[in-house]
């Protein structure tokens, strides 16, 4: 029981010390989040669109799970006040607008989960080209959220 | 006494206007976005081929096309601005315009097929770029040189209506039939040009385009992606 309890403190404590962590911790995971989402969008792109004669069914619905499954992990706790400045992997692409567009922040966010969902769902189904259709609008939703509030380099 | 003369010959014509289809349609996929992005990338192919032409055609074009006949130069720059400078086809202060948008759009194309969106689409030289810094840089300025595009753009028109009003003198009207009626003094020879460099010209233009797409294949085979069909088994 005392074990138990010893490992939940040292859990939360580690998992907060996470959440709340220094602003280039929460640039890290986030840049790494996209660029794991770029992988597996990449991989989509390539069978989907680029390569269908090579598409699999579970090859890509495995993809769009990975990419459902980051959607909604709550990426929003990553945009502590302060990211915007500062280096993860590199320096952060974060506009300081971000903090004062809450809403179409949110709205972008949103369309991209929403869009991320619904291409997990069809990749389920197998058929390449409701999955292309669905693959495209995923990008505008990515797109969304560049042009409001990521620099260009 | 005024004559009619051929002023922009018919290849100059179809470059000059698919440029701006070409550049619309550009626009227009790029800030849409999603599956129109491999559509931006096939216009992208359409204008490198339509500024590899006019480069050539700058050399063996007829007359008014050719570099050498209203290449901007300081002493025709100085006559133009203190009023004495007689002539058809570009001025020289239309000339400096003529080689900036060029350049720009070489830069836009240059730095676009090396460019990605961060999305799902690159282009076909993305993979000789080698560090992510470089990658980031190059598409930064692949927008960058678009704005300046806008900039010319702007320039390119409002000079266009000033000539049209101030000066009384119609300019598109000889970009669409290529005629233009001058006083007799200015007409020149109108050499160069001709069916046979139009077409080697395209072709040499198209073949270039070809090798920069699938080129790159021999150079530096691509990942070979459509082995991998099925998931690993972790």
């Amino acid at each position: 029981m005392k074990t138990k309890l010893a490992l939940a403190v040292i859990l939360a404590t580690a998992t907060t010390a996470a959440l709340a962590g220094p602003i280039e911790e929460q640039i890290r995971f986030r840049q790494s989040a996209y660029s794991f989402l770029g992988w597996n969008t990449g991989k989509i792109k390539k069978q989907v669109v680029d390569h269908p004669e090579s598409f699999n069914k579970d090859y890509v619905a495995a993809a769009a799970n990975a990419i459902a499954a980051v959607a909604n992990s709550g990426l929003g706790e990553l945009y502590g006040v302060g990211t915007d400045q500062g280096t993860g992997w590199k320096t952060s692409r974060l506009k300081p607008e971000f903090f004062q567009k809450k809403e179409e922040v949110t709205a972008v966010a949103n369309n991209f989960n929403l869009a991320a969902n619904e291409l997990a769902k069809v990749a389920a189904t197998g058929d390449i080209n409701t999955i292309k259709t669905q693959f495209g609008k995923l990008s505008e939703t990515c797109k969304g959220c560049h042009d409001l509030i990521r620099v260009k380099e | 006494m005024k004559e009619t003369v051929r002023l922009w010959d018919f290849p100059l014509r179809l470059f000059h206007w698919l440029l701006v289809l070409a550049v619309v349609a550009a626009y227009i996929t790029a800030t849409l976005g999603g599956n129109l992005m491999d559509w931006h990338g096939r216009i992208g192919a359409l204008i490198l081929g339509l500024l590899l032409f006019r480069l050539v055609w700058g050399f063996i074009g007829t007359t008014h096309a050719r570099f050498s006949q209203f290449f901007p130069t300081l002493p025709r720059l100085y006559a133009y601005l203190s009023g004495r400078w007689y002539g058809i086809g570009h001025n020289p202060l239309g000339a400096l315009a003529v080689f900036a948008l060029l350049a720009d759009l070489s830069l836009l194309v240059g730095t676009g097929l090396c460019a990605s969106d961060d999305i799902a689409f690159t282009g076909p030289l993305y993979n000789l770029i080698e560090t992510d810094e470089l990658r980031d840089k190059i598409s930064g300025l692949h927008a960058l040189a678009f704005n300046i595009l806008l900039g010319l753009v702007a320039l390119h028109i409002s000079s266009i209506a000033f000539y049209r009003i101030v000066k009384k003198s119609n300019l598109v009207i000889p970009m669409l039939t290529g005629k233009k009626t001058v006083p007799k003094a200015l007409v020149t020879n109108i050499a160069g040009g001709g069916f046979v460099r139009f077409f080697t010209t395209v072709l040499v233009s198209g073949a270039i385009v070809w090798s920069v797409w699938h080129g790159v294949e021999f150079i530096q085979p691509v990942e070979s992606a459509p082995v991998v069909t099925a998931p690993p088994s972790f």
